[in-house]
């Protein structure tokens, strides 16, 4: 229900390539079945250690990353990652929100609680696979308590749809609410957060989302403080 | 696997710590705690003490008798006489005051005493300028004292000049100009004054070094209160932790037995509120509790214990907000709890100019008593449209 619907029309590269970075095999299974149910993503490795399992599938198109393994928290890792241009779609049982703001600044496309995961693992690694945003309830609260001083700007309206949002986990509601149609809501959401890719350090990832909002006219260059031309931007080729 | 992740969670978090607490930044207080002032007043009670006894000492034992003596041979022996018992009332009301710990009205007292001091001055006369019978030059300063107890000590200062320069007045109008004369009188005022005002210096200076310490004190303690409170905050979350946690084992050990089935609802309802309770406490990172995240998780664990899965996510530390605030904040989603059927998420998103409070359950057919209320500075907003119930309270600062 709250897949991309322009998902649906990009047919080229089905199915996307997806691989399972956690160190709990109970995790990889219930995560490969939440996948399972999609005909357009297909496994193509798991293990617990993100540099052997890319190098097992190194055209893994999504790495569903948890962020702690062993013990540690791998931010360094999914920095590392990002910058390199994978999509790193973070899930984690540690939904704080200082965790998950500091895994969008590291570069990651997208935070799923791990308690999300049935309803939101397909849609977010579908997001992910085209470098559209993907914001579930738990991300959207982590973005609207934020009260870091270099926060983003948000709009009020985009402010007051991430809050909805997180609260009620339902689109169709927050539309009621606020009197405007679900598409409107998704768009103030997924506005809010192509503008964190201006957060934290530069990473391919971050360029390649803001790329995409921008041909996808969801957002314009001068929304986010960006005047230079997009024949510049570091778009990494498809 | 399990249809929700619940058991999956459970397994991961159970055998990961707890998230370190923050250390606790409250800023401390911001004045001298009562406590400091109490201590203040025991420090400097002895010095008062001393000095009262000392006023009346001076003016009975050596003043009274003075006066007696000298008698009619005074200028204005009546003015002189009225003068010490003008000054003996003051000093046992200014006494008294202080020895109940109350001080004084300084200014009143104040020009009362340099009226009489003028006052027995001319009425001594020039004959006994420099006797005792003019017994303000030696005793009145003490009085001062008492007059001007805990006042800034420049006051103190004001009045010994004052004080100081009617006697030179007197010794000018008197004639007594000769170098033996002068230097007798400098004598006389600087031997009367610099002795009181070390002693009122020496008590301001105590009492000043006594309240710092009880500051001190009082902060340290507060610090260690707020410690303490983390670490029964902490203690208690480690309880429910363990007592939680094996509730989760129980059913995750019945699943592995094939004991419980998966597909049974009444096992997946137990792996779902084990999953939410989990879900609660790990989500907990304030150390010092905060009253309304208190109050609300009061609410989820009771509609819990009636077999009500509830999520509570808080982002954000609300700031600290007055009980009617608090209230009008939670009470209408405690109410809302207690109406709700099937599940409900409670969200709290708090900054320092603003906390939105709201409750989400599935609508259902039962009755909606829950109003939207207006009015006051919390918005209450409640709606149902069919697929789920809204209450929201949301307070901004103005």
């Amino acid at each position: 229900m709250d897949a991309d619907p322009l998902a649906a029309d990009v047919n080229a590269g089905w199915p996307i390539g997806v691989a399972i970075v956690d160190d709990h095999p109970v995790v990889i299974d219930g995560v490969r079945a939440w996948l399972a149910g999609e005909p357009r993503l297909r496994v193509v490795a798991t293990g617990d250690d993100p540099d052997e399992v890319l190098r097992a599938a190194p055209d893994a198109e999504v790495v569903l990353l948890d962020l702690r393994l062993h013990g540690r928290m791998v931010l360094d890792k999914l920095a590392e990652l990002s910058a390199a241009g994978r999509r790193v779609v973070v899930y984690s049982e540690h939904s704080d929100p200082p965790t998950m703001l500091a895994a969008l600044d590291a570069g990651a496309v997208a935070f799923l609680a791990k308690h999300e995961g049935r309803e939101h693992c397909v849609g977010t690694v579908l997001a992910a696979a085209q470098d559209r945003p993907y914001v579930p309830p738990a991300l959207a609260g982590a973005m609207v308590g934020d009260a870091r001083p270099d926060r983003p700007a948000l709009s009020d309206k985009e402010r007051e749809a991430l809050l909805l949002w997180f609260q009620s986990m339902s689109k169709a509601s927050v539309a009621r609410r606020m009197q405007i149609s679900e598409h409107t809501v998704k768009q103030y959401v997924d506005r809010a957060r192509i503008k964190y890719t201006r957060a934290g350090r530069p990473a391919a990832t971050k360029a390649a989302l803001l790329a995409r909002a921008i041909e996808d006219g969801l957002v314009r260059p001068e929304d986010i403080g960006i005047y230079r031309s997009q024949a510049s931007a570091d778009r990494p080729t498809p | 696997m399990p249809t929700e992740s619940g058991a999956a969670v459970t397994a991961d978090s159970v055998l990961r710590p707890l998230p370190r607490p923050r250390v606790a930044t409250r800023p401390g207080p911001a004045t001298a705690p009562p406590e400091a002032h109490a201590v203040a007043d025991a420090s400097d009670g002895g010095a008062r003490i001393a000095a009262i006894v000392i006023a009346a000492a001076w003016h009975l034992a050596i003043a009274l008798p003075a006066v007696l003596r000298a008698g009619p041979g005074m200028a204005f022996p009546a003015v002189v006489a009225v003068g010490w018992l003008v000054t003996a009332l003051i000093g046992v009301w200014a006494g008294v005051l202080l020895l109940r710990g109350e001080l004084p009205p300084a200014r009143s007292l104040a020009a009362a005493l340099l009226v009489v001091d003028a006052a027995v001055v001319a009425g001594a006369g020039e004959r006994f300028l420099f006797s005792t019978a003019n017994w303000v030059w030696g005793g009145l300063a003490w009085f001062f004292l008492l007059a001007l107890w805990r006042r800034p000590v420049r006051w103190l200062l004001v009045m010994l000049a004052a004080h100081g320069a009617i006697a030179v007045t007197a010794v000018v109008l008197y004639g007594a100009t000769a170098s033996a004369d002068l230097s007798r009188a400098t004598m006389y005022v600087y031997g009367t004054s610099t002795l009181p005002a070390a002693v009122f210096v020496g008590a301001a200076a105590l009492t000043a070094q006594a309240r710092a310490r009880a500051a001190t004190a009082a902060a340290a303690l507060a610090v260690a209160a707020e410690r303490e409170a983390a670490e029964r905050a902490r203690t208690e979350r480690q309880e429910r932790l363990a007592l939680v946690s094996g509730t989760a084992e129980e059913v995750l050990a019945e699943l592995a037995s094939g004991d419980a089935d998966p597909a049974d609802p009444a096992v997946r309802r137990r792996a779902v509120l084990a999953a939410a309770r989990l879900r609660r406490l790990i989500a907990e990172s304030d150390d010092v509790p905060d009253a309304l995240l208190d109050a609300l998780r009061a609410a989820a664990d009771l509609a819990e214990r009636n077999g009500l899965p509830i999520d509570l996510v808080a982002v954000g530390t609300p700031p600290e907000l007055p009980v009617e605030i608090r209230r009008g904040l939670a009470d209408p989603l405690t109410a809302g709890l207690a109406a709700a059927e099937g599940w409900a998420r409670l969200t709290v998103v708090a900054g320092p100019d603003e906390v939105v409070v709201s409750l989400v359950t599935p609508d259902h057919d039962g009755p909606d008593e829950t109003t939207t209320g207006g009015g006051g500075p919390v918005e209450h907003l409640h709606e149902r449209d069919g697929e789920i119930r809204w209450t929201q309270t949301r307070w901004r600062r103005t």
